[in-house]
């Protein structure tokens, strides 16, 4: 977990700046290598690592628009996922994707651009382990944003009477671009739907990666059992603004402060040295896990761009006449022409 | 590609054929199921999964909640994973209510994921109106799904066709959008026309999308359609016939892809082009098919003919329907115009 | 009913239990005169109240007369058509 949280950590630090080259003075947000919008997960690193400690390649996730920390614990192909983001040929979507719309097919990740709308996916992908009677589960990660959406209380209801072995995890940092939690939701904590969805709902107020580990596990221990559906909420907090560019004037200086000021890397770290990890193990695990990122995004920026030409092509994956090309012939009695 | 030299007697109406492709295929592979409002008992509210329950149970004719992005989006998340679902939005006007897993994750993954993704599954929709259901019941929306890239559109005209072409969208690992007209289905509340009742074949056989059929030979106007209006033009081009005029009928049968060829082939012979559709006149299928032809053939274009439902919400009171609907009568007299 | 010696009268078998009514209509055909035709084969589907049933052929042969055609009305008992049996 240490060493998910601390890759996730330094990606997206790495990120921003790489983002941000090409993009001053002025903040034209089409500019520089990392065109469009980024949405980065600093402070977000424990839910991750604690919820995907316990899965599986064939187990599958969505995230949102906020992934590259959900995708590095899931096992996501780090250099094809930076390539991506770059919008390279050898991305993960050939560059037609971005970061908000990553498909790793071979550790089953996807995560897409509109709130609440990876639930329905991760829903049915429980639904298809459920038909083949195998132990795998699916797990949808959200923003605490997103729990007004239609689509996420549509899918506790249809998790719920199928009994789908899914869990839902709200990721809470209390701010949802400009609005804190208070403002737009009445339930004081996304974890108070499952009550009205007759699930488990749990939460875990503290930004604490062992915390939400235990809490996970038990959750997905129970779809794994095929004991149905799980609502987990877990308190994470967001270093950055809601996307790159966002000035965060409207959130309070205190809260900012305080945020940096919590650190869940740290806390995690202090865990391990009080089970006798020593600095110099985590140092070098550190250290690893920088380079690691390094690289990626070397590897990355050295990636082709995309052939103009590649734009018209992966619409589909079959030929548009579908699965023949030709009509048999028949002799139909009746001729009702 | 099977060649069949035994006469095919046996007819169905479109709503059997359609099931009987479905049970083929749900037989074939496991890994096929259906899932929608009211399908398992009731059978569909159009007959569109009538027997399927009886021989499938339960867990592979799934009736679901009234929950439209939960259910269409659990479809997408299972074809994901390799499954083949079938999912039906009860009626095309519903699609509001789940559009965003339509068009956003079931038209677009394969192509963000750069085709590593696939999304083989069948969203089967009643489309139509003729029995006052009014704006909210009545839309083809032929255009809306038409429109936005990612989906493949297939419209169903006769039995024949509903069976091989659901084959081939059930085994295709493509999305594709299958609208299926309500009157046409043979349902006895709703009775059809001549027409959509045709000889089926036992066998099972698939239809290639983007292929155009000319139901009726002619030489003076080439009308082109879909869906009821197949049968409507048909009729009228029967008439027609006794005033003189040669009347070439052509089913589109797919709207993604679109068979232009076919339909510049016809014009190429006769110069005029009625377009007939029950979708609204503006920014959709006639206006596509005029312009498409337009883009390649524009100096065999003598005239053109738009029949459409005008730009209004289709109304309740019958005369006020019929107004809009396009009839046998329209179609005629839109002919005559080009003449 | 005095028929020719071969042929055999299609009728609803079965009448639907909790129908009210003695009538019904001929929905649908699937097969037209002339056509070859299997016992069991689903012949055409009759509509009576609001249940829909199908009328299934009786032996094997051809269908020689259809007597109730679409949107036809009929009685319980009433032939709908004939099969010269094989």
């Amino acid at each position: 977990m240490y060493v998910d949280m601390v890759t996730a950590r330094h990606y997206e630090e790495r990120l921003q700046e790489e983002y941000l080259e090409g993009k001053q003075p002025a903040f034209d947000i089409s500019a520089g290598p990392i065109p469009g919008e980024l949405h980065l997960a600093a402070g977000h690193e424990a839910s991750g690592a604690g919820v995907c400690q316990h899965l599986r390649d064939d187990d599958a996730v969505t995230a949102p628009h906020r992934p590259h920390h959900v995708a590095i614990a899931k096992g996501v192909d780090l250099k094809r996922m930076t390539a991506e983001i770059f919008g390279r040929e050898t991305g993960l979507g050939k560059g037609k994707g971005g970061h908000m719309h990553l498909f790793d097919p071979d550790v089953n990740f996807a995560c897409s651009g509109i709130i609440a709308q990876g639930c329905p996916p991760a829903a049915g992908a429980a639904l298809a382990a459920k038909k083949r009677n195998t132990d795998s589960v699916a797990v949808a990660f959200l923003g605490e944003g997103a729990i007004d959406q239609g689509g996420f209380l549509e899918s506790l209801n249809f998790a719920a009477v199928r009994d789908l072995p899914v869990v839902f995890v709200i990721e809470d940092n209390d701010w949802a671009i400009s609005m804190p939690k208070d403002r737009v939701t009445d339930v004081e904590n996304g974890s108070r739907r499952a009550g009205g969805f007759d699930m488990p709902g749990v939460r875990v107020d503290h930004d604490d990666a062992v915390a939400i580990y235990e809490a996970a596990g038990e959750a997905i221990g129970r779809a794994r059992d095929r004991n149905g559906p799980t609502l987990l909420e877990v308190q994470v907090h967001r270093r950055m603004g809601h996307f790159m560019g966002d000035p965060q004037s409207y959130r309070p200086e205190r809260d900012q402060d305080a945020a940096l000021a919590r650190d869940s890397i740290e806390r995690l770290a202090a865990d391990l040295r009080a089970h006798g990890v020593d600095d110099d193990e985590l140092d070098e695990l550190r250290e690893d896990a920088h380079k690691r990122v390094e690289e990626a995004i070397a590897w990355a920026k050295d990636q082709p761009e995309p052939e103009p030409g590649a734009a018209h092509e992966d619409v589909f994956v079959n030929p548009g006449s579908g699965v023949t090309d030709s009509e048999p012939e028949f002799e139909l009695a009746g001729g009702d022409d | 590609m099977s060649q069949q030299t035994q006469r095919v007697e046996r007819e169905l109406t479109m709503s059997r054929a359609m099931v009987e492709a479905i049970a083929t295929e749900m037989r074939d592979d496991d890994e096929v199921f259906y899932m929608g409002e009211d399908v398992a008992d009731y059978g569909g509210i159009f007959d569109s999964t009538e027997g399927l329950r009886e021989e499938f149970g339960y867990d592979r004719v799934m009736d679901v909640p009234i929950s439209e992005t939960a259910y269409i989006g659990a479809a997408v998340g299972a074809a994901q994973m390799g499954m083949r679902p079938i999912a039906e939005l009860m009626f095309v006007d519903f699609f509001g209510v789940a559009m965003d897993q339509i068009y956003n994750q079931l038209a677009k993954n394969t192509y963000m994921s750069g085709g590593n993704v696939s999304v083989p599954m069948v969203l089967t929709t009643a489309v139509g109106g003729t029995y006052n259901d009014a704006a909210q019941h009545s839309q083809t929306l032929y255009g809306t799904f038409a429109h936005v890239p990612g989906m493949k559109v297939v419209v169903p005209s006769t039995a024949y066709e509903a069976k091989g072409l659901m084959h081939n969208a059930i085994r295709d690992d493509d999305p594709v959008v299958y609208m299926f007209h309500k009157r046409l289905m043979g349902i006895g509340w709703m009775p059809a026309p001549d027409g959509p009742k045709t000889p089926v074949p036992e066998t099972d056989y698939t239809i290639p999308f983007g292929s155009a059929d000319v139901k009726r030979e002619g030489d003076d106007v080439t009308v082109v359609t879909l869906g009821l209006h197949v049968h409507r033009a048909l009729e009228a081009a029967e008439n027609l016939a006794d005033d003189g005029t040669s009347v070439e009928v052509l089913d589109l049968r797919s709207l993604v892809p679109l068979d232009t060829d076919t339909i510049v082939e016809s014009v190429e012979k006769t110069g005029n082009l009625v377009v007939v559709d029950e979708d609204y006149r503006s920014f959709g299928v006639t206006g596509e098919i005029v312009a498409s032809v337009a883009d390649e053939a524009l100096g065999a274009l003598d005239a053109v003919e738009r029949v459409a439902v005008p730009d209004v919400p289709i109304p309740y009171s019958r005369p006020l329907e019929n107004e809009v609907v396009p009839n046998v009568g329209d179609i005629e007299a839109a002919v005559e115009r080009i003449q | 009913m005095s028929g020719e010696d071969d042929r055999v009268a299609v009728t609803l078998a079965e009448w639907p239990d909790d129908a009210d009514s003695d009538e019904g209509v001929v929905v649908n055909w699937f097969v037209r005169e002339g056509a070859t035709v299997e016992a069991s084969q689903s012949l055409c589907e009759v509509q009576v109240e609001k249940v829909s049933v199908d009328v299934l052929a009786p032996v094997d042969g051809t269908l020689v007369e259809v007597v109730r055609d679409e949107d036809d009305e009929f009685e319980r008992g009433d032939t709908l058509a004939w099969i010269a049996e094989e």
